[in-house]
């Protein structure tokens, strides 16, 4: 008889998790909360990823056809677990959707519950929903996979644009103190698309540090050297609206030119990664432990970063801490390795 | 006082040890120096930066650097440009306060009476004044257009005819130009033995010897009223 693996989440990592288990011969039950695959990335309609520029469809939509094809997995679209009890090495849990419950028994579980884009409306100096031409990260990337990407406020292409990184993150104001990894490379890669598809349009980042870690200091190389992006160091201290229907954004160049009011046409606010709601309401449900930065935490960091701290539970990708697409893949893997391990060892 | 080629008084590096010391003892001195991005936002925030040299993010940096000499070059000037306004501390993503810096320091120069002091408070000796003789802050004898050259052109105007002006205001007052309200002995006596346990008075004594005398006066015909 095959083992019965729960994976709870259908992004990259649960994807990848449930992708791998069923390769396996694993019988995978996936619990979505929405009514589609593909976790954030589908939900927010990523259009081409970091570093080498992908099309999202390609990594995302693959594991997704991998994981509807049938085969071991059977996806719970638009459900949770509304029950969860241990039992023995086992688990006992009940799965709930609009159709009704359904229990079963599972071997081991795997939590890929992901993340959630910070809200930048949480930090009023930024005028995130007062301003119509003051969006984020997650809304310019849905602007260009819709191949709509004009000013919201007027719908003519834009002239001048700025990037504001650690947007909720490294910021005791909004309980975020950590950084969010990802977002310095998302701006630079989202500036590049615009120089490439947009050469009358400036583009401007401000920034603490960037950290384009590893290889994808490659992208912001690129960005200053073939894409002629401005890269100016100060943090913005608000944006208020300016004359012609622009948006200003008041801070300190620390480097060269000291304080400035510079009008745009639009910015875009590189909002981080949070644990969000589900990430306590899955860690009482499941009695598995939270970080101080509200995410799930490891049993141990280094060691085994996909191991929760309760044995059969494991941990992949963003709920753990915020991380790229390709991390939350391997992740993915390495969680569906060590559920098999212990499914097989507790038959 | 003597001044160096970039206008900083000169004084013994002792002394200046002595200060910087003074304010890392301070109690509030932990809650206002954290880390430092130097990202700017503080002074992108701070309303006098438009108008001077002077920078939150710069007092923060000087104070982190644990430099006698760097956190005496703010003593004469730098310090007073600051509105203690707030904005860096209300912004800054670690939850600084360089606002908070400035007035350890501040209080410093004022309790060892610098000249920087005297210099800042000389325009409020008035206000003091009025405050320990009648507990009002100000009153419309005050309004004379050498004390109050940010209020415009209208000053000269504003400061006639007090007298019949206040009579005009459409809601009870003292109808007396030189008070606001009307403070209880009382009243006076419990604000004397805030300034004393706050140390105001020797404050006072340390930047203006001369109005402390003549407050002295006026607090001891109070207390034995």
């Amino acid at each position: 008889m095959s083992e019965n693996i729960l994976v709870v989440g259908g992004g990259p990592a649960g994807l990848n998790a449930a992708v791998m288990l069923s390769e396996l011969g694993v019988n995978v039950a996936l619990v979505e909360r929405d009514s589609f695959l593909g976790g954030n990335p589908k939900k927010f309609k990523y259009k081409f990823l970091f570093p080498d520029m992908q099309p999202a469809d390609n990594v995302i939509g693959e594991l997704i056809k991998k994981a509807e094809a049938g085969g071991g997995i059977k996806v719970y679209y638009s459900s949770e677990i509304s029950d969860f009890k241990e039992n023995g090495k086992k688990f006992d849990v009940t799965l709930k959707s609009a159709d009704g419950s359904e229990k079963k028994t599972f071997d081991s579980v795997i939590v890929a519950t992901g993340f959630e884009h910070f809200d930048p409306a949480r930090d009023a100096k930024y005028s995130y929903q007062l301003f119509d031409d003051v969006i984020d990260i997650k809304d310019l990337e849905r602007m260009m996979g819709e191949n709509n990407f004009v000013r919201p406020s007027n719908g003519k292409p834009p002239k001048k644009i700025a990037f504001i990184l650690c947007v909720g993150s490294r910021d005791r104001h909004v309980g975020n103190q950590y950084c969010s990894r990802v977002c310095c490379t998302v701006s630079v890669k989202q500036a590049i698309e615009l120089r490439e598809h947009f050469p009358d349009c400036e583009a401007y980042i401000f920034y603490m540090d960037i950290r384009t870690y590893g290889f994808f200091e490659d992208l912001y190389w690129q960005a200053m050297e073939e894409y002629d992006v401005q890269i100016v160091k100060g943090r913005i201290a608000e944006i208020t609206s300016g004359p012609d229907n622009t948006v200003i954004c008041k801070g300190e160049d620390t480097l060269l030119r000291g304080p400035f009011e510079i009008p745009f046409d639009m910015v875009v606010l590189a909002s981080g990664m949070e644990g969000g709601p589900q990430s306590p309401e899955i860690s009482s449900k499941l009695g598995i432990e939270l970080d101080e930065h509200g995410f799930l935490k490891p049993e141990n960091i280094t060691l085994s970063p996909f191991k929760s701290n309760k044995p059969g539970i494991f941990l992949a990708g963003a709920c753990t801490g915020p991380k790229a697409i390709s991390d939350s893949i391997t992740e993915g893997a390495a969680a569906a390795m060590n559920a098999y391990t212990y499914a097989v060892k507790n038959r | 006082m003597e001044y160096d080629e970039n206008g900083v008084s000169i004084v013994p590096s002792e002394f200046k040890k002595e200060i910087f010391e003074e304010a890392g003892k301070d109690f509030r001195y932990q809650e206002y120096v954290r880390g430092c991005l130097n990202c700017g936002v503080c002074t992108g925030g701070c309303p006098p930066h438009r108008f001077f040299d002077f920078s939150p993010r710069i007092v923060l940096q000087n104070m982190k650097s644990k430099d006698p000499e760097l956190i005496w070059t703010m003593m004469d000037e730098y310090i007073w440009a600051c509105f203690q306004c707030f904005t860096c501390a209300m912004i800054c993503p670690f939850l600084n306060s360089p606002g908070g810096i400035i007035a350890i320091l501040r209080e410093i120069a004022v309790r060892r009476g610098f000249e920087s002091a005297k210099k800042v408070l000389k325009p409020y000796s008035r206000v003091l004044l009025k405050l320990t003789a009648y507990g009002n802050q100000l009153s419309p004898d005050m309004i004379q257009p050498d004390f109050f050259p940010d209020w415009g052109p209208t000053i000269g105007y504003a400061s006639t005819d007090l007298a019949v002006k206040r009579k005009a205001i459409p809601m009870p007052t003292l109808q007396v130009t030189n008070l606001s309200w009307d403070v209880a002995p009382e009243a006076m006596k419990e604000l004397y033995a805030i300034f004393d346990e706050a140390g105001v008075f020797k404050i006072i004594e340390a930047v203006d010897p001369s109005l402390y005398e003549i407050i002295q006066d006026i607090v001891d015909d109070v207390r034995s009223s």
